[in-house]
Formats: C-alpha cells, structure tokens, sequence
C-alpha cells in the first residue's frame, strides 16, 4: 500500500494507431501523455490508471493490479467511462473533444484533442496581479459558452478551476478534465473518494451533496475569477462556513475594476446556493452587462491594435 | 515535508490478521501507527483497530496542519485508546478485554517523537545503522538488560512473547516516549509488529532496506520475512518511511506536502473488516459494451471531415 507514483509510459511506445511522446500530466486517477496519431496529428491521450489500485513498474507496460484491488479499479472504470460518455455527447468550440476511446494494457484510453496553449493557471502564476477586468470578462463569457452546453446535456463538470481551464494561443478558453462529472453515479466506494478541489469547490460538494447543482459550477466559475484578481487559491468553502474569511471582491479590488465586475464575482461566491446566478446563462449576461460589446475575439488582429493593447495593459 | 512512505500488512501462516496499521499526514505532520493485536485474547483484531483509528482519528482533527505538542498527543490518545477498548469489551459484555500493543511515531519540523507500549518497535536508521530502537515491554527484554541471558537466548526464550505493558488491558498500559529526535534526510524509521523483528535474524531488515527504492524493497523484505516465519507463521507488518528534507534528491515515489491546503489530511487506512467487496464489478462485455457505447456518441457528435 504504498503511496507511488505511476511509471509513464516510455516515449515512442506504439499505442494502437498512436505514437507516445510525452507525460504531460500525472494525476492520482490518470496520466496524460502527448502523442502524435497515425497522420502525425498531436493529441492528448488519458491513460485510466488510479495508482491506489494499479502500478506500473519502472520498464514495465502493462499495470499489476491485485486481485483484491480489481473490483474498485473495475468500478473506478465506470467513472471513466462515464468521462468518456460526458464529452463524446459535447461537440463544443469551448469544450475538449473526445476523438477515439479504446482498451489496451489492461486499462482503458480517451483520446483528446491537443492544442497549442496553456492553463489558466499558468497564465494566472505568469501574470501575476496584471490581469485585466477586459480578459477576465472575454475569457469567462466564452467559457461560459461550453458550460451552457455541458449544463444542457443534464451533466455537471463539479471540477472547475484555473488548472482545468485551458487557454488556446489565441486565449479562447476550453473546458477540460471532466474527471469529476457524473450524471448519476453515486459514490459509495471508499477508495474512489468524490473528486474536489478545496477553494475552488462549492459548499454543496462537501458532505451530502444533495444540493448539487448548476450553481456549485458557478460558485467555482466565481472562485477562479477570484483567483485571477488575487493571484492566489480562495479560502474553501468548508472553512468559510466555519469562518467567512474570504474578502469580498468589492471591498479588495475596489477602484481597481468596476464594480458591476466585482459584484458579480462576489454574487456567484454566495454560500448560499440560491443567492448565486442560478444558470450559466445568468452570469454571462451579468459578464457581458457593461454596455461595451464584446468582440468574439479578445485581441486586436493587426499589430497596431496588438501594441496599443500591449501598451494599455502595462499602464 | 517531503518523504517517501510504505506500509504493508499480510496475514503470514495464521488465520486471521490482527494487526493494524496507517499513516496520515498534513501539510506539517506524519502520524504513523502500528498496532498487533493479542493472540490468545478474543478479539485481538478489534483492540489493535480501535488504537490506531483514536490516534487517526485525533491526528485529523488536531493537526491544523501541525499538533501543538507531539508527545502531549501520543499520550493522550494513547490514553484514550486504552479506555476506548475498556469502553468496547464493557459495551459487548467480553469477558476478558482484547488487547493491543502499540507503537506511534509523529514527524514535525524534521523531528520525530515517538511512543509505545508492548513489543511492536520502532527503528531509527541512520546511513545503514540502527541509531535508535524501541526497547521491549517484554519479560525477555528485562531478563536481558539485567544480564541474566545472552540476545541468542533471546531470540529463542519460550516467553519471548510474552509482554506486560499494552492497551485493553487490566492495569493502565507502561507508555514510553522517546526524545526529540531531529532527522537528517535520508533517515529511516521503521515501524513493525514481532511477526517482523521475531523472525529477521541480525542486521537483515538493515541490509534490505539498502535498496533505495523501498516500494520494491520493502514488500521483497516482507515476503522474506513470511518465508522465515513458515506456515504457521505470524502476522507481518510494517511501515517505513524515509525522510527527503533534500529537494535535490527527487524520487518518483517520494510525497510533497507543500501544495496540500493548511486543514488537508491524507490517511491512508484500511477499512474495517477484511477485502470490502465492491458491488459494482464490471464485466469484460461491459467493458466492451461501455467503449462501444463512447464510440458510437463520438462518431454521432464529431462533424464529419
């Protein structure tokens, strides 16, 4: 019962039609590689392999999993697949797309898209404290596009954070990880915990979570916007019950943003679930209420318009 | 903290396992405990789950993220383990109590502090030699350090088992603290049940242990151990754990702290009762089933190129 780190792996392994390049990833449910498919194509390829229940060895392929582990990583599978049934349904501008899904070493595969990009995440660490209420609100609308679609097909991400949300070089958003989804599937194995991040999870995601809803996405919708103006995780949700810690947006960023921004954000930060936007659809409307449009695209195309940008942003 | 952790538990020869082990840790502390309950006494199994689910149990709720007082915990809880058998075999009307010996170990700002009564031990193991060792709450181990018999006739004495401090019991368990011990990376602390030290001859467990990577040397140990002890062996646990305060010797295996939340806990424990089994097996056709299902949605849903 070791606490280990899976094996990636080996770059240049032939898996079916696709050649391994990298690990870009390494989670406790699964690694991510890098891979070019048979038309030299990149694409992210999710490996099932929760290493609790399965562990490769250095050199080795195929993971051991014990006896007494299979019925867990069999059940852990379900959830995968349930990854799998979320996103091939989602054809998305703003949500990753599933291309193929398959079962080799023992375990089983999604294939992704791969594009050129970053997280938020990073974006947030390499532009620390100069993000601007004009990318907070162009980046969060788009992306609030994919959630409308994912809320539609009756499905909750339940894992929304800077380090899921990927941004193409062009900085539209993607949705991306939806390991933590589920439709129906109740969680009663005690290995396979329910999947949350604290900070980013709504006080609904602790405990019963009967209260699931639209709205806990949006709580971590709130909370990642929190995130990119403070540079730094929120207080959790839990320890807010306890103890409200969390400064709200208006009284840390007054006069730096416009309040109708800060309002916004500190309305989908309700603890109460039912004083938060209720739908997607919502708080986009709250994000785009500026009386300035917003362009589809979030930069100026030509180089002048790219310079005074660049300009406007360093004052 | 950084440090990379094993523990195991197997049943040896004997019908039953009645050890019980865990770990957890915080961002700042590491709880790890190991208990062996009595043979000989009903419900061995129970005592030993009971010790090291109260010491789990309060490691959670005090260590925000590190304990106020390391030794002031082990003895309280300790402490509190004891009564909470008491309380078990009063509530079940037993007979005779089940005891448990135990052994606790906490790491906080790189310094362990440790605590046991009965005859599981701890081992501090320092660049390949035993610097520190648990002594015995055990008959044999009295006779010996008054001189009355060689550690050969130790090792072979009929009441070797035999000990006289543990928890559930009728008189209040001999509890023993350690000093403050400050560990220096690359430090091992070895945490184990009799089924392992009894039947280790010399410096094996030091020489297995070697190996640096203990995900491989440790089980490789174990299983020498349950070959030693032979088929009617007994339960074999333990737990090691190697302290890696240097970053610059990054292990795949090793665990980081730094990125958990201040109030975040990771335990790793077996649940009660032996092999939980899962309803939800999934056949292979499900399996296929499954896939055939996400093929057939991505084909549907993927515009055609």
């Amino acid at each position: 019962m070791g606490q280990q780190a899976n094996t990636a792996l080996p770059s240049g392994f032939q898996l079916e039609e696709y050649t391994i390049d990298r690990q870009l990833s390494l989670g406790g449910f699964s690694i991510v590689y890098l891979a070019r498919d048979a038309e030299g194509k990149a694409v992210a390829i999710k490996e099932y392999l929760p290493n609790s229940l399965a562990l490769r060895g250095n050199g080795e392929i195929k993971p051991v999993i014990t006896p007494e582990h299979l019925g867990a990583f069999r059940y852990g599978m379900k959830c995968f697949f349930e990854e799998g049934r979320a996103l091939a349904k989602l054809a998305h501008p703003n949500v990753v797309r599933v291309t193929n899904f398959f079962r080799a070493n023992d375990t089983v595969y999604m294939v992704m898209e791969y594009e050129q990009g970053r997280t938020l995440q990073e974006f947030i660490h390499r532009h620390l404290g100069h993000i601007s209420e004009r990318f907070i609100r162009g980046v969060f609308t788009r992306l609030l596009n994919g959630l409308r679609v994912v809320h539609t097909n009756k499905l909750l991400h339940l894992d929304l954070k800077p380090s899921n949300i990927y941004l193409r070089t062009d900085n539209t958003p993607v949705l991306i990880d939806f390991g933590a989804a589920r439709q129906t599937l109740s969680s009663d194995s005690p290995i396979l915990k329910p999947m949350y991040t604290p900070g980013f999870a709504s006080p609904e995601h602790y405990g019963e979570r009967k209260n699931l809803g639209p709205w806990s996405d949006i709580y971590s919708i709130g909370a990642s916007m929190y995130a990119c103006l403070a540079g730094a995780t929120p207080q959790p949700a839990d320890e807010r019950l306890q103890k409200d810690q969390l400064i709200p947006a208006m009284v840390r960023w007054e006069g730096q943003l416009s309040d109708q921004l800060l309002e916004t954000i500190d309305w989908c930060l309700n603890l109460n679930h039912l004083y938060r936007p209720q739908s997607a659809f919502a708080l986009q409307k709250a994000l785009v209420e500026n009386g300035e449009p917003l362009p589809e695209k979030p930069v100026n195309e030509s180089w002048l318009g790219q310079l005074v940008d660049k300009l406007k942003k360093k004052s | 903290m950084r440090f990379t952790i094993y523990q195991e538990s197997r049943q040896g020869g004997r019908e039953n396992n009645e050890d019980r082990l865990a770990h957890c840790y915080s961002r700042d502390a590491l709880l790890m405990v190991v208990a062996d309950g009595m043979g000989g006494h009903y419900y061995g199994e129970i005592a030993a789950q009971i010790a090291v689910q109260t010491l789990t149990d309060a490691f959670q709720r005090e260590a925000r993220p590190s304990l106020m007082d390391p030794f002031l915990f082990l003895q309280k809880n300790i402490g509190n383990a004891h009564h909470a058998i008491l309380d078990y075999s009063a509530a079940h009307k037993l007979e005779d109590s089940p005891r448990t010996t135990i052994v606790a170990c906490v790491v906080q700002d790189n310094v362990a502090y440790w605590a046991h009564a009965g005859d599981s031990r701890l081992y501090l193991i320092r660049k390949g030699r035993i610097i520190g060792q648990s002594r015995d709450h055990s008959q044999v181990q009295l006779l010996l350090d008054e001189g009355l018999i060689s550690p050969a006739q130790a090792e072979t004495h009929p009441e070797r088992n035999k000990v006289y401090s543990c928890l559930g019991g009728n008189h209040p368990p001999e509890v023993e603290f350690s000093r403050k011990t400050p560990l220096e990376s690359g430090d091992l602390i070895v945490l184990c049940t009799d089924g392992i030290w009894g039947v280790s001859p010399g410096n094996t467990l030091v020489e297995a242990l070697r190996n640096p990577n203990l995900m491989q040397a440790v089980p490789q140990f174990m299983q020498q151990a349950e070959r030693w002890g032979g088929a009617h062996g007994d339960n074999l646990s333990m737990i090691v754990v190697r302290w890696e305060e240097n970053y610059t010797e990054l292990t795949q295996s090793a665990v980081s702290t730094q990125t958990m939340g201040l109030n975040e806990i990771t335990t790793k424990l077996d649940e009660f009762g032996r092999n939980p089994n899962y309803k939800s097996e999934l056949s292979d056709d499900e399996i296929e089933r499954a896939i055939e299902e996400i093929r057939a949605a991505i084909d549907k849903y993927s515009f055609k190129k």
